[in-house]
């Protein structure tokens, strides 16, 4: 079985561990380049004439009419808040795929003949206990299966935000009960096609001739129809073993075709890789860059591609190794697509101490060592990307920001700790 | 104050490589013997996922012994027990109460105090 765990409006709750004053108020976070709400929680949800992506000057007096507090994003406290409750999940199974930001799926096969409904509120229990932050969780046979079902979870209050597919019985309800498209993979497009066939629910896309979903929908489609029948075809992703490679590989959040975009994206990850790298004290002998397209999506068209470059020397260097990696993303790139996301992974890695020398190596203290190493003190005493490559853009912040309704970094900084006073 | 606690509070370090300098006579009767350095983090955070920092800005809450800059070490994950000192979210703020057979049962926790850092320079 696996179990989908879902923060609640994560980035407004993670401002909320931190804020008991705003428990049960409206809040809402900000997007960093133009100002426009991203996130917001149930209660602003509520406030219906709050639109969503509005640049928030345009709304400002209707957000203070009714009470909303705003945030701008604080990725730094999310992603550590992200990583606790990952690692809150880790208590209950060794493999957890971190889907996104805020839903992992948790592999719970390694449990027998258990009680999935205790199971799953005990998830949800620790979770929130130790974190902070409420999730909703759903269990079932496969991905698909298990993501429905915390979609279900949390869309009838009854459920306390859990459910749990273990019987047939619950498999077809759940079906039975969500429309076609809230089906995690099916597209707009696919769905209005489906409507049209009179294929409404879940279940009716569920009970379709496998034959016609393939041709019409192709293998992607029938792999999802599969799993809705409970046949497991997609497989858990766990993060590769950290000794061998440093690696990041995150969705960017919406879809980019702009290469210029995606270059900005690369340049930053890989920033942030070699920034652990040096913090583990290695050279990485190769780069592997990766790219792809949302291979959910039944209607996009689909790419995925990948290519390993090889390093004249072992380097922990940023800017050698943004160098090669851009060259790498230029000969994977094809236009015409929309990008879901971009990985960079440093791979054979070796300590510093232990570099085999060769004709070509120079031990001594390139030209950009000594940069990157001013780079990593700047950026240690002034904060996170205040120094960085032009390659990382000032667009970037989408990838990294400061702004002024920013919360401060508790979780990280010293100097920003919570804190308690009369 | 805050540079005060810079010098207190050591970051925690990622790895716990030994370093070895070049030895050139012979060679350390030690070597076999070396261990990583203590490492505070061990003994005073022993969850880390659900072990938060905050630090205490005035003297309101002297009678528990917790006096201005003191730094909270705090568990989100323990349950308390009386006698116990916890953060509790008291009208919409954050208090520190000690918890006893009198405690209200319907007290909001954030979570239990499980070391107090002091500097006492």
């Amino acid at each position: 079985m696996i179990a989908l765990v879902d923060c609640n409006s994560f980035y407004a709750s993670c401002e909320q561990v931190f804020r008991p004053d705003l428990i049960n108020k409206p809040v809402v976070v900000l997007s960093n380049n133009d100002g426009c709400i991203i996130a917001a929680n149930k209660q602003a949800k509520a406030l219906a004439d709050i639109p969503m992506f509005q640049p928030v000057f345009k709304i400002k007096k209707l957000l203070d009419d009714n009470n909303v507090s705003y945030f701008s994003s604080n990725y730094t406290l999310y992603s550590d808040m992200s990583r606790r409750v990952m690692d809150t999940l880790m208590m209950f199974s060794p493999r957890v795929e971190e889907y996104s930001i805020d839903e992992s799926f948790v592999d719970l096969s390694s449990m027998h003949n258990a009680n999935y409904d205790t199971i799953a509120h005990t998830i949800k229990n620790t979770v929130e206990k130790n974190t902070g932050i409420p999730v909703g969780v759903g269990i079932a046979k496969t991905k698909s299966l298990s993501k429905l079902a915390n979609k279900y979870a949390k869309k009838i209050a009854a459920n306390n935000n859990v459910y749990v597919v273990d019987t047939e019985q619950k498999r077809q309800y759940l079906l039975k009960n969500l429309k076609v498209k809230d089906i995690w993979g099916i597209g707009k497009k696919h769905a209005i096609r489906l409507q049209d066939k009179n294929v409404n629910t879940a279940l009716d896309f569920a009970n379709m001739p496998v034959a016609w979903v393939r041709k019409e929908m192709t293998v992607i489609g029938e792999r999802l129809w599969r799993e809705l029948n409970n046949v497991p075809c997609l497989e858990l992703e766990t993060v590769t073993n950290a000794k061998k490679g440093i690696g990041t590989a995150k969705s960017f959040g919406f879809k980019l075709t702009e290469f210029s975009l995606i270059e900005e994206a690369c340049s930053f990850y890989v920033a942030e890789v070699a920034d652990l790298l040096r913090q583990q004290q290695s050279l990485a002998s190769q780069i592997e860059i990766s790219l792809e397209t949302n291979q959910h999506s039944a209607i996009d068209k689909q790419y995925r591609n990948k290519i390993i470059l090889n390093l004249d020397t072992p380097t922990d260097s940023t800017i050698k190794l943004t160098k090669v990696a851009l060259k790498g993303l230029q000969q994977i790139f094809k236009p015409g697509y929309r990008y879901k996301k971009v990985g960079v992974n440093l791979v054979h890695l070796v300590h510093k101490n232990e570099v085999q020398t060769n004709l070509f190596y120079n031990p001594h203290k390139s030209e950009s060592d000594a940069i990157t190493k001013l780079m990593d003190n700047l950026n240690g005493k002034y904060g996170k990307n205040k120094i960085k490559l032009a390659t990382v853009g000032n667009r970037s912040k989408e990838w990294a920001l400061i702004k002024e309704h920013r919360s401060p970094r508790f979780t990280t900084q010293w100097g920003e700790l919570l804190t308690i006073g009369g | 104050m805050i540079e005060l606690d810079k010098h207190l509070i050591k970051k925690p370090e990622n790895n716990h490589r030994v370093q070895r300098p070049t030895q050139t006579g012979f060679s350390s009767p030690a070597t076999h013997y070396s261990e990583p350095r203590i490492d505070l983090n061990e003994v005073l955070v022993s969850n880390s996922s659900s072990t938060f920092f905050i630090r205490v800005i005035d003297n309101s809450f002297k009678e528990n012994n917790v006096l201005s800059n003191d730094v909270l070490i705090v568990d989100k994950s323990l349950s308390p027990k009386i006698g116990q000192l916890v953060v509790a979210t008291v009208d919409d703020s954050f208090k520190i109460i000690k918890i006893d057979s009198a405690s209200n049962t319907e007290l909001n926790i954030w979570g239990v105090i499980t070391y107090i850092i002091k500097p006492v320079l």
